[in-house]
C-alpha cells in the first residue's frame, strides 16, 4: 500500500485504476484526487465508462491495477454512499422507507439523531409521514430526495452521486440539484458526481473530469473547462451541450 | 384463495383432531371379526387382524401428513439456507453449494430415499432423515436463482455499501422476496412427501407396525387383495384425495401470488 | 460448443465422484455390525465368532474408511464392481441381467406415456377451456396424484383378478409386462400431458404467429412448422424429469409385480445388508441418470441456443 501522495488528510484519491470486463477494458489507468467539501462531475457520453468508475471507488467491482483510497486507508472504512440514478429501485419495495434509512446506522451501530433527521427532512422538503410508505407510494421526485436522505444520514465523509438528476422532470431537477449544493455546502462532504448533463456540471461541480473510452481525457477546473476545453472531444462535448441549451432555450 | 385456506384448514383438522373422531382404538385386535366388509360397526370394515380401517384412516392421518409437514419444513429449512448462501457467498460457495446440490438431485428421489432409510434401519427416524435429506434441492435451485437475481437489485446494492451484515440482508431483503415462490415450492414437496412416506411404507422401510400409516396399510391391505379388495382401496383413495387437494390449492397460490407479483 | 461439452462432462463428473463419496459414507456408518449380517444372510443360523471374524477381514471391513473407499473405488473405476458379500458371485453379470428387465420396462413406459399424452394434448389444445381440455386437465392432475404402487395394484386387482386378462407376477412371458408398463405409462402421460398443453398453447401465443396467418399459411402449415418445435422443448426436458420417475417407479412395481430387475435386486440387496450389491446399484443408477440428463442438457441446447448462456 502506497502511502497518500498529498498532505490534505481528508481526501479521494483515485490512483491509476483499471478495470477489465472480459476481454474489454472498462477503465483504463484513471487517476485524480478529491478533497472534503469539492466537487467533482466526470462527465461522458453513455458507455464511457462512468459507471464503472462509481463501482470501482465503491468496490463492487474489482480493479485489475490501482487503487482507491480515503485519508490513506481502504476507501470503504469510511462507508461512502450512493445517490442511484433509479430513486425507486434503491428502495424495497416491501418495506416502508424508514427502514431503508435506519439501515446505515444499523450497520454501524449508532442510535438515530432525531435532530439530524429533521433538520435533513427539513431541507430535503420531505414530510415527515413520508417515512412510515412504501417506495411505490411516493413520487419519483420524492423518491430520489429519499435517496439524498439515506446517503446523509449517517455523516458519510464521501457521497457519489450516479446521474441523480436524470429520472426527474426539469422543474424537479433544478431544485434538486440546488438542496445538493446546499447540503454539501453545510455538510462538507466530498460529492462525486457522474452525469452526462454539461449544464449541471458546469453550474455546480468545482472541477470537471471528461471520461471517453474508460479513460480521462480532460481535467480541468468547471469555469476553465467551460470557458475553453483543452482537448478536442473537450470543445465537441461543451458545444453539442450549448447546441442543446441554445435549442432548448429556442424551444 | 379461500380454497387454499379450506384444503389448509381440512389437512390441519384431519391430522389433529383425527384420533379424536376415530370410534376406536386403532390397533385394538379383534380375530373374531377379521376382514369384514364394510357395516354399521365398521364403516369401512376391519383389517387381517379385524382392526376397524375407519380409526385406523384417521390416527394415520397424524402419521403421514404430520410427518409429511416435518419433512417438507425442515427441506424448506435447509435449502432456503442453501440457496441464500449460494447466492450471497460469491463465486466459489455458489460453485460449491451448487455442485452438492446436483449430487443430490444426481438421483431419483425416491430411490435414494429407499437405500438411505433401507440401510439405516427401518423406523421414524431414518424415513424421516432419509426424506428430508433427499428432499431440499429444489428449495436451494429456487432460492439461489431469485437470490442472485435480486443481487443486484439497488436496495441490496445499498444495503451492502452501507455495511449491513449477509445474515441481516438474507432475513430483510432476501427472505420477503423469496418466500411466496418457496411457499408454492413447499406445497409440491408437501405432497411429494406424503407420497414418498406412503412409498417407503409400503416398501416397508417407512413407519413400523402397529403404528397406522397409510402406506402401511396398503402393505398390509396387498395380502388380502384377492379377499377384500375394498380394504386396499381406502388408504389409497385418502393418499389421493389429500395429494390432490394439496397440488390444487399449491396452482391456486401460485396463481395468486404471480398476480400480487405483478402489481408490486 | 466443445467448451460447453467440457464443462458439462467435469459437472458431471463431480456429481458421479460426489455420489460414489457420499454412498460409501452411508453404508460405512449405518448401523450394525455388516460382518455378522453377512454371516446371517449366507448361513441363516448361529453362527460362531470365527467365521464372523473371517468375513470381516475377507470384505475388507477391518481397515478404516479411507482404505475401505480406496479398495472399492479403484476397481470401480475400471469397471470392476466386485462381489456380493451374501451370495460371492460377481455382482455385474447379475446387475447386466437385472438391468435387461428394467429397461425394457421403462422404455414401454415412456412409449405408453407419449402415446398417450401426445394425441391427448393436441385434442385438448383444440379448443382451450372447452370441456375436453378441461376433462384432460383434470385426469391429469388426478394421475399426478395416484402414487405409482397404488395404481399397479389396481390394476392388477382389474385386469389380473377381476377380469383376469393379463398375467400379474414374474416376468415369464412377454406379456407379463403389459401390467406394469401400463401403471408406469399412465403416470407419465399424467404429467406429460399437462406440461405438453401449456407447450402447445405457449407456442400458439407467440406473436409471430397471427402475421403468418395474414399471409395466407394454413393453420396445418403453422402447427407442422412452427408450433411443434417450440413445443417440443419442454417435451425434451420433461423426459428428463421423467427418467426420475421411470426409474423410481420402476423400482417400485418391480417389488408389486414380483418382477426381476434392477429395482428388486436394489430392496433384495438393502434387506439383506448386501452392501456391495447396493453400491453397485447407486452408482450405476447414478451413472445412467448422469449421462441421460448430459445428454437431455445438449439436445436442449441445439433445439434452443439461447439456452445456458446464462447458466456458467
Amino acid at each position: 500500500m502506497r502511502p497518500p501522495k498529498l498532505a490534505d488528510p481528508t481526501m479521494l484519491s483515485v490512483d491509476a485504476i483499471s478495470v477489465k470486463r472480459g476481454q474489454a477494458t472498462t477503465l483504463n489507468n484513471v487517476s485524480f484526487t478529491l478533497g472534503a467539501g469539492k466537487t467533482l462531475a466526470v462527465v461522458g457520453e453513455s458507455g464511457a465508462g462512468k459507471s464503472t468508475l462509481i463501482a470501482a471507488i465503491l468496490g463492487l467491482v474489482k480493479c485489475a491495477s490501482g487503487h482507491v483510497a480515503w485519508a490513506g486507508s481502504p476507501v470503504s472504512q469510511c462507508r461512502p454512499t450512493l445517490v442511484m440514478q433509479e430513486p425507486r429501485s434503491a428502495f424495497n419495495p416491501r418495506l416502508p422507507l424508514e427502514h431503508a434509512i435506519r439501515e446505515p446506522l444499523k450497520a454501524k451501530k449508532i442510535a438515530l439523531d432525531t435532530a439530524r433527521l429533521k433538520s435533513l427532512c427539513e431541507r430535503l422538503d420531505i414530510a415527515p409521514d413520508l417515512l412510515a410508505r412504501r417506495p411505490s407510494e411516493i413520487s419519483i421526485g420524492q423518491a430520489q430526495r429519499m435517496g439524498i436522505l439515506r446517503a446523509l444520514i449517517a455523516a458519510p465523509p464521501l457521497v457519489l452521486f450516479d446521474e441523480p438528476l436524470s429520472a426527474l422532470d426539469a422543474v424537479t431537477q433544478k431544485r434538486t440539484a440546488q438542496m445538493i449544493a446546499d447540503l454539501q455546502s453545510q455538510q462538507q462532504f466530498a460529492a462525486l458526481i457522474v452525469t452526462h448533463d454539461l449544464g449541471y456540471a458546469a453550474a455546480f461541480a468545482d472541477h470537471i473530469a471528461v471520461l471517453r473510452a474508460g479513460q480521462i481525457e480532460e481535467y480541468a477546473p468547471a469555469e476553465s473547462f467551460i470557458e475553453a476545453p483543452q482537448t478536442a472531444y473537450g470543445h465537441a462535448l461543451r458545444d453539442a451541450a450549448f447546441a442543446l441549451g441554445a435549442l432548448e432555450r429556442a424551444a | 384463495m379461500r380454497s387454499v385456506w379450506a384444503v389448509a384448514m381440512l389437512l390441519v383438522s384431519l391430522s389433529l383432531l383425527g384420533p379424536l373422531l376415530a370410534p376406536y382404538d386403532p390397533t385394538a385386535i379383534g380375530l373374531a371379526n377379521r376382514l369384514s366388509g364394510p357395516s354399521g360397526d365398521n364403516l369401512l370394515g376391519t383389517d387381517a387382524l379385524g382392526r376397524d380401517i375407519l380409526s385406523r384412516l384417521l390416527h394415520g392421518a397424524r402419521w403421514s401428513l404430520g410427518l409429511a409437514f416435518v419433512i417438507s419444513v425442515l427441506g424448506l429449512i435447509i435449502g432456503t439456507l442453501a440457496g441464500v448462501l449460494a447466492a450471497q457467498g460469491g463465486k466459489v460457495v455458489d460453485w460449491s453449494v451448487m455442485r452438492v446440490t446436483d449430487t443430490f438431485l444426481a438421483f431419483p428421489e425416491l430411490i435414494a430415499a429407499v437405500v438411505i432409510a433401507g440401510v439405516l434401519g427401518a423406523g421414524t427416524g431414518s424415513l424421516v432423515f432419509a426424506l428430508t435429506v433427499t428432499g431440499w434441492m429444489r428449495y436451494a435451485r429456487v432460492a439461489r436463482g431469485i437470490g442472485l437475481s435480486l443481487q443486484t437489485r439497488g436496495y441490496v446494492v445499498q444495503a451492502r455499501l452501507a455495511g449491513v451484515s449477509m445474515a441481516s440482508i438474507a432475513w430483510w431483503h432476501y427472505l420477503p422476496s423469496l418466500l411466496p415462490s418457496l411457499v408454492v415450492v413447499w406445497t409440491g414437496m408437501f405432497a411429494r412427501a406424503i407420497l414418498g412416506i406412503s412409498a417407503l411404507g409400503f416398501l416397508g422401510f417407512g413407519v413400523q407396525p402397529p403404528t397406522p400409516e397409510w402406506g402401511t396399510m396398503l402393505l398390509d391391505a396387498r395380502i388380502h387383495m384377492r379377499s377384500t379388495p375394498l380394504q386396499m382401496i381406502w388408504p389409497g383413495l385418502t393418499v389421493v384425495f389429500c395429494v390432490l387437494a394439496i397440488n390444487l390449492a399449491g396452482d391456486t397460490l401460485r396463481d395468486a401470488l404471480a398476480q400480487e407479483e405483478k402489481q408490486l | 460448443m466443445i467448451r460447453v461439452m467440457l464443462g458439462l462432462g467435469a459437472r458431471a463428473a463431480v456429481v458421479l465422484a460426489g455420489t460414489a463419496f457420499a454412498t460409501f459414507a452411508l453404508l460405512w456408518h449405518a448401523p450394525g455390525d455388516p460382518a455378522l449380517a453377512i454371516a446371517l444372510a449366507r448361513f441363516d443360523a448361529q453362527v460362531p465368532p470365527e467365521v464372523v471374524e473371517q468375513i470381516r477381514a475377507q470384505a475388507g471391513l477391518n481397515a478404516g474408511f479411507w482404505s475401505a473407499f480406496q479398495a472399492w473405488i479403484g476397481p470401480l473405476l475400471t469397471g470392476d464392481f466386485g462381489r456380493s458379500s451374501v451370495t460371492g458371485r460377481e455382482i455385474w453379470p447379475d446387475l447386466v441381467t437385472a438391468a435387461s428387465y428394467t429397461f425394457p420396462l421403462a422404455l414401454a413406459g415412456l412409449a405408453i406415456g407419449l402415446a398417450l399424452s401426445i394425441p391427448l394434448a393436441i385434442i385438448a389444445t383444440r379448443r382451450p377451456g372447452g370441456w375436453l381440455d378441461r376433462g384432460a386437465v383434470a385426469l391429469a392432475s388426478l394421475g399426478a396424484a395416484i402414487p405409482t404402487y397404488w395404481l399397479g395394484l389396481l390394476l392388477i386387482l382389474l385386469f389380473a383378478v377381476q377380469l383376469g386378462w393379463l398375467p400379474a407376477m414374474g416376468a415369464r412371458t412377454p406379456v407379463h409386462i403389459v401390467l406394469p408398463a401400463l401403471t408406469l405409462g399412465l403416470g407419465v402421460a399424467a404429467s406429460l400431458t399437462r406440461i405438453l398443453r401449456s407447450g402447445i398453447l405457449e407456442a400458439r401465443s407467440q406473436a409471430f404467429l397471427p402475421a403468418f396467418r395474414r399471409r395466407g399459411v394454413t393453420p396445418n402449415d403453422i402447427e407442422r412448422a412452427h408450433v411443434a418445435p417450440h413445443a417440443a422443448v419442454p417435451v425434451v426436458t420433461v423426459i428428463g424429469l421423467e427418467l426420475a420417475f421411470l426409474l423410481e417407479g420402476a423400482v417400485i412395481l418391480e417389488v408389486i409385480f414380483a418382477r426381476p430387475g434392477l429395482g428388486t435386486f436394489l430392496v433384495n440387496a438393502i434387506s439383506t445388508r448386501d452392501f456391495p450389491a447396493v453400491q453397485a446399484v447407486v452408482i450405476v443408477a447414478a451413472v445412467i441418470f448422469v449421462c441421460v440428463n448430459l445428454l437431455i442438457d445438449l439436445i436442449y441446447r441445439v433445439l434452443d441456443p439461447r439456452i445456458g448462456e446464462h447458466d456458467a
